[in-house]
């Protein structure tokens, strides 16, 4: 998807080529207000993109973006626990999608709740290290609908 | 599984004991006779069955056949047709959905039948016409009639309410000692409970089992297996929101106490795999000011393996607090009982602030006299800032048998109904294994409540009154719940599938969590005078 500008022959000297590649501050400002699902689709585009998708600062954006600046010490926990992109997909998504919730109806009590579900699946898998069975203290939101 | 020998040509020893006297050797033909019956009326339209909308309620049992054929022979012949395999499962399986389980049992034993043994006719609902599905529906349980070659007795709402009642007398006789006619009734259970779809054959087959291990006097071995139990509890807890809810609440109110604390001591009573703590590190790890240094005492059971069971869970912990930077101290102490314990073992420090937290422990000690009074003794002495407890919410430790059995037969069968909601089939994510180990769970607490006595009755629950009560005459008083436990105890049920059916009720600053209008656990703080 290079915003390349097509022009023709008159204009070109005057106009410079912009490859959004380029210019990743500018790639991850525009994939930091996208859904997952949206992301979800940029990440097939090519590697980088895919790379770029994996950054946990957009998935925190994705969590968070709705309320008030976080509270001190939320990244630090949050990725120690396996960061936002985990958290995300499996606490903060089922929960809203459970909930019935759209994202600018977080409160604090949603956040609370997500955080904790994740740090008790980051316990159940310090358990389970190595054991075929997953942890499956979250498998009640796994179920559809 | 509890094989039916009725008499040969006398009269039929289960109706007998309930009051009937029907030959058992006309048994087999009437059965048929009813299958024939239901057949014929459920290949008809409604209209075909207005001569039957009114009441025909026979009142002279032993005179069925001859009331029957007249009945068929009101109905042209019907022509023979395969039966589906297994009728029963196939309709268990498609009732689950529809079958609210009518579990007051106070109006459903006013509405026995007395005389009419035989299911009313009624007419089937219009949908009754393809001639396939032989289902005749009532307006609470689809069933199919078995194949011709084993007649049964199948109107399930009939057998429902007879199950109820058979359950009654047969703990009723235990209760007088009259073991002999127990047996027969056990017997009789386990075949009702065998027509029964759901929870409600669930939970009937618990406390046959249950009945009949204390009639036989075969109590049951290993009860005090922690390494099993605590595997049963996981899927318990993995299964349905009880534990969760009992967590999540107790840990509000821990967190609440420690607010603007430095140093922070948490006793769990209730340690088994400590999967209540890494909710409350991360809320201390979080919270405003940072988190305070903590240190977790465990107690726990001894293990019947080599492995030390307590060290483990402190290790992992300690990893979890290590990641998310909370200074964290861990010391785990094996007690037969919680009332082998006293104060000076904890070495309280100076300026620590201390929690008690016990879930589903202190019941147990009502078995040995004294016991309760001398764990709160040491609690007291503790002086925690706050004691947080969870209890099942019945009272299952009255003194007469029945009581108990009237008062915990109603508690499960509420408690299975709502992990029928659980899903467990299907494309459902909660497994068949999770609802199985936790109905083995529950059966477990079932057996210890109806056949064990003395000691060994260590399923002593009791109401928050009566607990409220204890922890006054201890020196204690209770702390309100806060609105933020609340709300996050209600998010959390929502999340479960079910979740109309739990519910969240606020009682004088406890919380309880019930299924529709029951109530099955209650959390609850307190803090010394």
């Amino acid at each position: 998807m290079d915003m390349d500008m097509d022009m023709d022959m008159d204009t070109k000297k005057k106009c410079t080529r912009f490859f959004i590649n380029d210019n990743m501050d500018v790639l991850i400002e525009i994939l930091k207000r996208l859904d997952e699902k949206s992301i979800g689709v940029a990440a097939c585009v090519c590697r980088l993109w895919c790379a770029l998708t994996r950054n946990d600062a957009l998935w925190e954006h994705l969590c968070f973006r709705q309320l008030s600046p976080p509270r001190e010490g939320v990244r630090t926990v949050v990725a120690a626990l396996g960061g936002y992109r985990r958290l995300y997909t499996l606490c903060v998504k089922p929960v809203l999608t459970r909930l019935g919730k759209r994202k600018d109806m977080w409160t604090t009590h949603e956040v609370d709740l997500s955080l904790s579900l994740f740090c008790v699946d980051y316990y159940e898998r310090l358990f389970l290290a190595g054991a075929a069975t997953p942890p499956s203290s979250l498998i009640f939101l796994c179920k559809a609908g | 599984m509890w094989p039916c020998q009725p008499d040969d040509g006398g009269v039929d020893e289960h109706f007998a004991v309930l009051g009937y006297n029907v030959k058992s050797s006309d048994m087999a033909g009437v059965a048929q006779k009813l299958e024939q019956l239901e057949e014929a009326m459920g290949s008809f339209h409604q209209e075909g069955l207005s001569q039957l909308a009114d009441e025909t309620v026979h009142y002279n049992p032993s005179d069925i056949a001859s009331w029957l054929e007249s009945m068929i022979s009101g109905f042209n012949p019907i022509p023979e047709f395969d039966s589906s395999s297994d009728p029963f499962l196939e309709s268990s399986a498609s009732v689950n959905s529809q079958m609210p389980i009518d579990l007051d049992f106070g109006s459903d034993l006013i509405a026995i039948p007395g005389k009419a043994v035989y299911p009313r006719t009624q007419p089937p609902p219009p949908e009754q016409n393809q001639p396939q599905p032989k289902k005749l529906k009532t307006s609470i349980a689809a069933v199919a009639p078995p194949p011709p070659a084993t007649p049964l007795l199948v109107d399930s709402q009939e057998n429902g309410i007879r199950l109820v009642h058979t359950l009654m007398a047969c703990a009723e006789a235990v209760q007088q000692e009259n073991f002999k006619l127990a047996e027969a009734l056990v017997k009789n259970i386990g075949f009702l409970a065998v027509s029964q779809a759901g929870a409600m054959r669930k939970v009937a087959t618990y406390f046959a089992e249950a009945l009949a291990r204390r009639i036989y006097k075969l109590y049951p071995a290993n009860q005090q297996d922690s390494a099993f139990n605590d595997m049963l509890q996981m899927h318990f807890y993995e299964t349905c929101p009880y534990l969760k809810f009992a967590h999540f609440t107790a840990n509000q109110a821990i967190l609440e106490a420690f607010a603007g604390k430095s140093r922070v001591h948490v006793i769990d009573f209730s340690m088994k795999q400590g999967m209540q703590w890494p909710a409350l590190l991360q809320a201390l790890a979080l919270r405003p000011g940072g988190p305070p240094s903590f240190r977790l005492t465990g107690i726990g059971p001894p293990s019947h393996d080599e492995t030390d069971h307590l060290q483990e869970v402190g290790w992992r912990l300690a990893q979890l607090a290590e990641s998310i930077n909370v200074e964290f101290e861990y010391r785990g102490f094996v007690a037969n009982s919680l009332a082998d314990l006293d104060a000076a073992m904890f070495e309280i420090r100076e300026g620590e602030t201390v929690a008690v937290n016990s879930i589903f422990e202190l019941h147990q000690l009502l078995a040995r006299p004294g016991a309760i009074e001398k764990v709160l003794q040491v609690v007291s002495e503790l002086k925690p800032e706050i004691l947080t407890v969870v209890e099942q919410e019945a009272n299952h430790n009255g003194s007469a048998f029945l009581d108990r059995f009237t008062e915990s037969l109603h508690y499960y069968s509420t408690l299975f109904d709502s992990l029928e909601s659980c899903g467990g089939g299907g494309e459902e994510a909660v497994s068949v294994q999770d609802k199985v180990m936790s109905e083995v769970y529950l059966g477990r607490q079932i057996c210890n409540v109806v056949a064990c006595e003395g000691v060994d009755r260590v399923e002593r629950h009791e109401t928050l009154e009566q607990w409220k009560s204890r922890f006054g005459s201890a020196g204690f008083e209770a702390v309100h719940l806060g609105s933020n436990a609340y709300k996050q105890a209600s998010m959390l049920l929502a999340l479960f599938a079910g979740g109309d059916g739990y519910r969240v009720d606020e009682n004088n600053g406890c919380l309880m969590l019930g299924w529709h209008t029951r109530p099955l656990i209650a959390t609850s703080a307190w803090k010394l005078r």
